[in-house]
């Protein structure tokens, strides 16, 4: 589904992305991690087609990530997740809807279906305004499901929500992976992480230390933190 | 079908980046003060004019006070599209608008495009209503209808993409303002440019030139040069008024150089942005 290839990313003279290379399959839930600054969310841009890769190549369902095409059944919510703050909750699920040529019956189906799923009931024709980090967050994911994807790329998802909005979210995702969508996870939520995913792989500093399924990671009644903190710290 | 999907996917865009722009109640105030100055201009039309001691019959009085505000007009809606285009990116990125289209199956010069005709259209309409009003009081109270005073607006409509996309392109590159700021730059330069051209071919010039000297004579200064080759707003403005009135309207290439100059400028400075804007890291 996603495939990463000598990936890299130059900011001048700051590799952002080094030489990075993995796949994610059809059906997976994977989760990228790496401290602050490692180059999760580089690597989220590049394949969302916000950033270009200084070498290597990244595709998605085979097309690369520079066309548009590739992006047709990709749902994404990105970190710092913002919606205009003119615009109501329902309005912003409209305009997501709209933007991927859904018919109008269709789009006010979907986005009932979505506040639902959200649980946002209520609130959804009160300005984006008024609303909390966590509101924003939870219309920023319903908006990423709209068009029913078959890859969610979700960067740092939980941001912002209490600990319930967390469970409800994690909860969410584990439903969405039954139904066989392919998650794409940047997280620093170890827990969370290690409570709900198959694969893992860990970068630093823009290099790819370890990517692996999780069940291979963990071994020796270690958890996720003690084989991250291992790892990172060298 | 994928052009047909292209064109639903760019006329979206024009259609939010239009209803954005109507929700800033900056410009709802700007267009409400422009309305209210458009009709205060009634009351020039009903003064007495003298020249050289005579009184100006109605007809001239008409012709020339609806030029004048053609031209503030058209110059006063051009600032204020500067003004609409400067700060669109910024706000599309800052607002999440931009990551949300650009993550969907949108190439980015749909997106382009749909916030260039956003903003054209809406400049576009704007000069138009004020236009309009000048038409309709010259019209219905005056009974002088001007066919050529809204056709000679279209054609000002030009000027207007001409800014809105090199706003657009400056912003990219530089300090929201300071695009502004440049653009307006390169109007007052054309304007000067085609003010000295014009002094050159006065009368009083000719003479002057021609009194014997020992002046080398160039027939390509460097203010020709800038004269011929710098964005004609003002020129395409001029052409566009010579549509009001009785004025004749074609005098061959020179007078339709202006239209071709700021049309040449709009698809190569449209080019330079969809190819800047291919290459910018969406936040």
């Amino acid at each position: 589904m996603i495939e990463l290839n000598a990936a890299t990313k130059q900011y001048g003279s700051l590799t952002a992305v080094d030489n990075v290379s993995f796949s994610v399959k059809t059906g997976e839930y994977f989760a990228l991690l790496g401290p602050n600054g490692a180059g999760k969310t580089t690597i989220v841009k590049m394949l969302l087609d916000f950033a270009r890769p200084t070498s290597g190549s990244l595709s998605i369902n085979g097309l690369s990530s520079a066309l548009a095409a590739c992006r047709t059944a990709v749902g994404c919510l990105g970190e710092n997740h913002h919606i205009p703050p003119y615009l109501s909750g329902w309005q912003y699920l409209q305009r997501c809807a709209q933007l991927l040529d859904m018919g109008r019956s269709d789009a006010i189906d979907q986005c009932r279906r979505i506040v639902e799923l959200i649980g946002m009931q209520g609130r959804e024709h009160t300005k984006v305004n008024t609303y909390s980090k966590g509101m924003v967050q939870r219309f920023g994911l319903g908006a990423a499901l709209i068009g029913k994807p078959k890859l969610l790329i979700l960067d740092e998802p939980t941001s912002g929500l209490d600990p319930i909005g967390i469970r409800e979210i994690r909860l969410l995702l584990e439903s969405l992976k039954h139904q066989g969508m392919t998650i794409f996870l940047n997280s620093h939520m170890l827990s969370e992480v290690e409570k709900i995913c198959d694969t893992v792989a860990i970068i630093h500093r823009g290099r790819l230390l370890v990517k692996d399924a999780i069940s291979a990671i963990l071994k020796d009644g270690d958890t996720l933190e003690d084989v991250f903190v291992r790892l990172v710290k060298g | 079908m994928n052009t047909l999907k292209t064109l639903r996917s760019i006329t979206r865009i024009t259609k939010y980046t239009l209803s954005d722009q109507l929700r800033q109640k900056s410009f709802v105030v700007m267009f409400f003060i422009c309305v209210v100055f458009v009709f205060l201009i009634r009351g020039c039309y009903q003064g007495n004019y003298m020249v050289n001691g005579q009184l100006l019959d109605a007809g001239t009085v008409v012709g020339t006070v609806s030029k004048v505000t053609f031209h503030i007009i058209a110059v006063g809606v051009m600032l204020i599209a500067a003004l609409l285009s400067m700060r669109v990116f910024r706000r599309d990125r800052e607002d999440g608008m931009q990551s949300c289209i650009l993550s969907k199956p949108i190439a980015r010069w749909q997106y382009v495009m749909g916030k260039l005709l956003g903003l054209w259209v809406l400049s576009v309409l704007f000069m138009f209503i004020l236009h309009g009003i000048i038409f309709l009081i010259t019209s219905v109270t005056l009974k002088v209808v001007m066919p050529g005073y809204l056709a000679a607006s279209l054609l000002c409509s030009f000027n207007l993409l001409f800014v809105i996309v090199a706003v657009l392109l400056l912003s990219l590159l530089m300090p929201d303002i300071v695009a502004f700021l440049c653009v307006m730059g390169v109007g007052i330069v054309g304007l000067i440019t085609d003010g000295i051209y014009a002094l050159s071919h006065s009368q009083m010039a000719q003479g002057m030139i021609q009194q014997p000297g020992p002046h080398p004579q160039s027939d390509l200064t460097w203010w020709k040069i800038v004269h011929y080759v710098w964005p004609k707003l003002s020129g395409m403005q001029y052409f566009a008024s010579s549509f009001i009135g009785s004025s004749e309207v074609f005098h061959g290439f020179a007078s339709v150089y202006p239209l071709i100059n700021v049309l040449l400028y709009c698809l190569i400075l449209g080019a330079l942005l969809f190819r800047r804007f291919r290459n910018e890291e969406i936040i």
